[in-house]
């Protein structure tokens, strides 16, 4: 077997499993599962709990944060309800997600949450950026229509240490294959 | 094939229910319930009251043990707590302090 330790199918844990070493979860935990090693979850496996490993693959169902020093995977059979923070992280078409996803590989923190007000979809994470975005509304209202400008330098420097940590690759990406295509383009 | 391995190095904490084999070597503190065989090998250490088919000890086991069928203290295992069980060996060099219980 692959994996140092296995949580059978018929399994049921409630408390804590931590340590070193891969662990396979093909069962059922309730509690926290936190190893040095690889997790895997079958598609039948339940961890209602965090879920910390190094390369951790989920298969099954989770209902709690997931952290990996290297990557989470989901599978199409995967089912997270929490946050996801892992350098990488893969989804399949399927998997089932409720959760702020971070790909910086820091554990979670607040600091860090608070600095990325970006739009998510968890009722918790709502509450933790509201303070953020709430705090450029009042000064528009309550400065005059003529000080909007004035209002406006003050949301872009509020805006600017926010959106300052995650430039999304992506973005980046996109005018070089613009820029590329123009060019292809002026050739012709 | 075990249905459930505690791998060495693995810590489980709290109460461990299943319907299949256990193999231990590692760490298990609170309760194990199995249905079916459980094995504590060399290097298992277990602070919990064990409740299975059948028990094998070659690890240390402190806390109560109850086999429907059998318990088997290996030499080199060393069990501090109760046996209950319809059969029990101590093999030659294994150690064993607690009372035995074989429904007679």
């Amino acid at each position: 077997m692959a994996y140092a330790s296995v949580i059978g199918s018929s399994a049921v844990i409630r408390g804590n499993v931590r340590g070193d070493g891969s662990l396979q979860i093909l069962g059922r935990v309730e509690g926290d599962v936190g190893v040095t090693g690889d997790v895997a979850l079958g598609p039948d496996a339940v961890v209602v709990g965090a879920v910390s490993g190094a390369r951790i693959v989920i298969g099954g169902s989770v209902e709690g944060d997931v952290t990996a020093s290297e990557a989470v995977v989901i599978s199409e059979t995967g089912k997270v309800v929490g946050d996801l923070a892992a350098p990488r992280i893969g989804m399949s078409e399927g998997a089932l997600v409720r959760g702020s996803v971070r790909t910086d590989g820091v554990a979670a923190g607040n600091s860090a949450r608070a600095r990325v007000p970006a739009s998510r979809s968890v009722e918790a994470d709502e509450e933790r950026s509201r303070p953020v975005v709430a705090r450029p509304a009042p000064r528009p209202a309550a400065n005059a229509a003529p000080a909007a400008s004035v209002a406006a330098s003050n949301n872009n420097a509020a805006a600017k240490p926010a959106l300052k940590r995650p430039p999304p690759p992506p973005v980046i990406q996109a005018p070089r294959a613009g820029a590329r295509a123009r060019k292809r383009m002026l050739k012709r | 094939m075990a249905g459930s391995v505690v791998g060495a190095g693995l810590i489980v904490e709290g109460e461990f229910t299943t319907d299949e084999d256990v193999v231990i070597e590692g760490t298990l503190r609170g309760t194990l319930t199995s249905a079916e065989a459980v094995s504590i090998g060399g290097d298992g250490v277990v602070e919990a009251d064990l409740r299975a088919l059948s028990v094998v000890i070659a690890g240390q086991v402190t806390g109560n043990v109850s086999a429907s069928s059998r318990v088997d203290i290996q030499a080199g295992g060393r069990l501090i707590g109760d046996v209950k069980a319809g059969r029990l060996t101590i093999a030659d060099g294994a150690s064993f302090r607690g009372n035995v219980d074989m429904d007679v």
